[in-house]
């Protein structure tokens, strides 16, 4: 299958293929790899969320338990401001990161939303110490004519616990 | 036994000069092993530690397990609701009994050699008895090893590996007050929720502590914070706003400028249906504990010390942390939200979602706090046996003046700094 899209879909909507998805993430990844978070930011619809699960998560959403992140549309928006500012210390000098992403999966296609996972490893280096974050992504994105957009992108580290020094200064 | 650290023993690292308003921390004291194993000794080993709360492990057979000051433990409730800690370790040959992070069982059993122990801690299987001579009583000497002591307040457990430590409440001293000023906030109580920070931290655990109590660095360290809140109509202020020396080492910032408190002290960023709400809950809290004590229950943040390793942040919402010291260079971390029980699940909602904006090692200001006490860790390299000895100090004399002339120490002072580390100076430093 190519990567163009099919008409041939559920009421209403269009079929996404997985080359699709992966595109969005490898394309997600990238920006923020060379942290373009502006653009990266246009990914998200309005109103969209984003969460990063603590290491003993059991599915439970983040109204309900503690998260290492569950920002609202406002909180993204003002992470990525205190990310471009060189008074966001944590970051300054950026963190270098480099992110792998494969087993991407369509877990349900519906009609304005699609639900995907996918696994990622991503390295990051800084003041001379090397960190693995490996985890997978559980998203709900939403179908547009020209594209994906994140309704809701979830991060699930698969470690037991934050390494010594990897911390979550940066998006996961 | 005099501990020497690059020539100074342990006693001397922490050096106050009253009349020269001197106070200065030789910076051995977050780099030395050798510092770091007196402290597993000195406090870690008789020292009352905080563990776990209670509702952690709300059922009977529910269980957590954690290590603690090196030690793995088991933290769990019995089939009769008493709170038990077990050394996780099988008394036949040691090997780690409970293998699981959390769950609920009536009994542990050990792969090895298949004994099994009740959640009380009797041995309640033991395969192939005959070999052993007296069972009855073999079986009572082999019971699983509770921590010698084990006490709570307001549903905080606190263990001691020392049986000879004087009572919790003694312990706590001052400190058990503003606890139980936290543990007012909600009608039915409080508790822990699911969902733990576990991390860890390239930086001595004292790092951890100082940056607590020190309100020097929030507007430098979290410009970009109070840029955010200030964005969202919230001025954040440093003014008037004390630190305060419980004694015992531990050490309280009452906070009255720096952001709203959910249910009690509105902010723009909580919203209008939280606006109204604060005003009902205020009223509550009023009937349920008079207008004085409401008020002090509500009416400042704090951020709670208490020695050596519980950090109660009582702010927009509330945290618990906990430091676990691994080497001189590394503490792990734990953190829990801590919420009222009951609370409307919007309320619940934006209380963790304002929490973990700010505090934790994801939020828009703990990982700023992270890159400093990882910054001092790596920094203080430079100063080791330095050509002149004088630059391997850290200086803590800020506010010592004012604080010489009898007024109470500012926040944005190093007060609480200072009487941590006389406290320490005197547990870690006995020659
Ligand atoms: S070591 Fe546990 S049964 Fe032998
Ligand atoms: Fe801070």
């Amino acid at each position: 299958m190519d990567g163009k899209k099919s008409k041939e879909s559920a009421v209403g909507g269009r079929t996404i293929t997985r080359h699709e998805v992966e595109d969005f993430l490898y394309r997600e990844a990238s920006l923020l790899d060379e942290w373009r978070l502006d653009e990266w930011f246009t990914l998200f619809e309005e109103g969209g969320r984003m969460e990063v699960a603590t290491t003993d998560w059991k599915g439970w959403d983040s109204s309900s338990a503690g998260s290492f992140m569950c920002d609202d549309y406002d909180l993204i928006k003002a992470r990525v401001k205190r990310l471009k500012s060189r008074k966001a210390h944590a970051e300054n000098p950026h963190s270098r990161t480099h992110r792998m992403i494969s087993n991407v999966l369509i877990l349900e296609q519906g009609d304005k939303t699609v639900w995907v996972s996918a696994n990622f490893i991503i390295h990051r280096y800084r003041d001379g110490g090397t960190y693995s974050y490996v985890g997978r992504y559980e998203h709900v994105l939403l179908i547009e004519d020209e594209g994906l957009r994140f309704r809701f992108r979830r991060s699930i580290p698969t470690m037991e616990a934050m390494d010594a020094g990897a911390r979550l200064s940066f998006i996961l | 036994m005099t501990q020497l650290t690059q020539g100074y023993p342990i006693s001397s690292l922490v050096r106050e000069d009253g009349e020269a308003l001197s106070f200065k921390v030789h910076r051995s004291a977050y780099r030395s092993e050798e510092v770091f194993q007196a402290e597993i000794s000195r406090i870690w080993g008789h020292t009352w530690l905080y563990l776990g709360h209670e509702t952690e492990i709300p059922k009977p057979g529910d269980f957590k397990t954690r290590t603690l000051g090196g030690r793995p433990l088991i933290f769990c409730r019995d089939s009769s609701g008493e709170v038990q800690v077990f050394l996780n370790a099988c008394t036949h040959r040691g090997t780690v009994l409970c293998r699981h992070s959390e769950g609920n069982a009536k009994f542990f059993q050990c792969f090895y050699h298949a004994w099994v122990f009740s959640n009380s801690g009797d041995l309640s299987a033991l395969p192939g008895d005959d070999a052993y001579v007296d069972v009855p009583e073999f079986r009572e000497a082999m019971r699983l090893r509770s921590v010698p002591r084990i006490q709570s307040h307001e549903g905080f457990v606190f263990i001691a590996f020392d049986p000879d430590v004087p009572d919790l409440m003694t312990h706590l001293g001052e400190a058990a007050h503003y606890m139980s000023l936290t543990a007012k906030i909600g009608p039915a109580g409080m508790e822990t929720v699911p969902g733990v920070q576990l991390y860890s931290v390239k930086g001595n655990w004292k790092l951890a502590v100082e940056n607590a109590m020190d309100g020097y660095h929030f507007a430098p360290t979290h410009n970009t914070f109070v840029g955010y809140l200030r964005e969202t109509g919230f001025a954040v202020t440093d003014d008037d706003q004390y630190a305060y020396d419980l004694g015992g080492g531990h050490g309280l910032l009452i906070l009255t400028g720096h952001n709203g408190r959910i249910g009690m002290v509105w902010e723009p960023r909580f919203g209008e249906a939280e606006k109204e709400r604060t005003a009902l809950k205020r009223q509550e809290m009023e009937d349920r504990l008079g207008p004085e004590l409401a008020g002090e229950v509500a009416d400042a943040s704090r951020i709670l010390f208490v020695f050596p390793n519980l950090l109660l942040f009582d702010l927009e919402a509330l945290t618990i942390r906990q430091l676990d010291p691994v080497s001189a260079g590394q503490t792990n971390v734990r953190a829990w939200q801590f919420v009222e029980t009951d609370e409307p699940a919007e309320v619940r909602a934006l209380r963790i979602k304002t929490m973990v904006s700010f505090v934790g090692p994801g939020g828009l200001a703990t990982p700023d706090d992270i890159e400093a006490y990882e910054a001092v860790q790596r920094g203080i390299e430079a100063t080791a046996n330095a050509a002149d000895p004088a630059f391997d100090w850290s200086d803590m004399s800020r506010g010592m003046a004012n604080e010489q002339k009898g007024n109470q120490g500012r926040s944005i002072d190093e007060g609480a700094m200072r009487s941590f580390w006389r406290h320490w100076a005197t547990v870690v430093g006995q020659d």
